[in-house]
């Protein structure tokens, strides 16, 4: 888990590590990368995965960090929602699909008998794995066409890289088994630290 | 959990349909400028801006590619209209990002009410 929070965090730092759009708009940023780290870590060591109760909740958690991101903004900025409301740029409508199949990925497999939707567990597997790779795939599009911490280019491609290693990569779990779940409980203090710390370093009095 | 996700969406669905109660009016959009489709209104203060060179941004003073209000071309022209929000955003935003990220002060590099005030007259 950790591992996915700073290779997402340090691709934001390797260009214009002090560029800051304030403390509100950073933290809701933050708020973003923390949930796209989340959904990467998720995808990664899902497969097989050996306590689904944890992926479970985590996949819960991983949700409420995106709507928190997408609210924050909503709450805080009274333009975002005019922009809702009539044109808003190809990037926010990437964000607001990302944050949909998010929801359709974590609530459909949080049916009481998801097997009705899919009637054998394999089936079920692949529709959930397509949808996390298109929430990916939406979201990724959704940072990258907004890049503001990401002002050179090969900053977007290894952030790109991230994903696609997350996401078409091999079963980290299987090769990776020794790896530390975080736990429900951890996973808000990572966030909450992350957070912070980008922040505090984007904000730090020159 | 459920209801946690319930109560943040039902949050969402007011925001946008009402307005946030954190934040001041939202902006209009409007013809400003007699722009052919409704805009947002953008504030700019000169008295903001003394220490940037004037032909940053006015570039009509060295290429002779006209006079007057910003908006008096980009609004009208019809070859600039269609990129009106990604000329001022990468003029405005761009250079208050690089200002940002140099350590020096700057203007709001990415917040849109920063520029984009609901309640305020449209300036450029």
């Amino acid at each position: 888990m950790l591992l996915a929070f700073v290779a997402v965090f340090l691709v934001t730092f390797l260009a214009a590590p002090l560029l800051g759009a304030g403390w509100y708009w950073d933290a809701g940023n933050a708020l973003g990368y923390a949930a796209g780290a989340g959904l990467l870590y998720l995808t990664a060591f899902g497969r097989g995965t050996a306590d689904l109760r944890v992926h479970h909740r985590l996949g819960q958690y991983v949700l409420v960090v995106t709507l928190l991101h997408a609210f924050w903004f909503l709450l805080g900025d009274a333009t975002v929602t005019v922009h809702l409301r009539s044109a808003a740029p190809a990037g926010l409508w990437l964000g607001v699909a990302g944050l949909l199949l998010q929801g359709a990925l974590v609530t459909g497999a949080l049916l009481p008998r998801r097997w009705r939707l899919s009637r054998e567990h394999p089936a079920f597997r692949r529709w959930h794995r397509a949808l996390a790779l298109g929430a990916i795939v939406t979201a990724g599009w959704h940072v990258l066409d907004s890049g503001f911490y990401l002002p050179q280019p090969y900053q977007m491609l290894l952030l790109a890289a991230v994903a696609a290693l997350a996401g078409w990569g091999r079963d980290w779990q299987r090769h990776w088994p020794g790896h530390v779940w975080p736990g429900p409980r951890g996973f808000p203090v990572i966030v909450a630290l992350v957070v912070l710390l980008f922040v505090a370093v984007r904000n730090w009095p020159a | 959990m459920r209801n946690a996700f319930l109560a943040l969406l039902a949050l969402g669905v007011l925001v946008v349909l009402s307005g946030s109660p954190l934040t001041g009016p939202r902006p209009v959009r409007d013809r400003y400028f007699a722009a052919p489709e409704p805009i947002l209104p953008m504030i700019f203060d000169h008295n903001d801006h003394g220490d940037v060179n004037c032909i940053e941004c006015h570039h009509d003073f060295a290429d002779d590619s006209g006079s007057g209000m910003c908006m008096g071309c980009h609004v009208s022209d019809p070859d600039l209209w269609p990129r009106l929000e990604q000329q001022f955003h990468g003029l405005c935003l761009g250079c208050h990002a690089e200002r940002e990220a140099a350590g020096r002060s700057a203007g709001p590099p990415r917040a849109c009410d920063g520029c984009h005030h609901g309640g305020g007259p449209a300036t450029p």
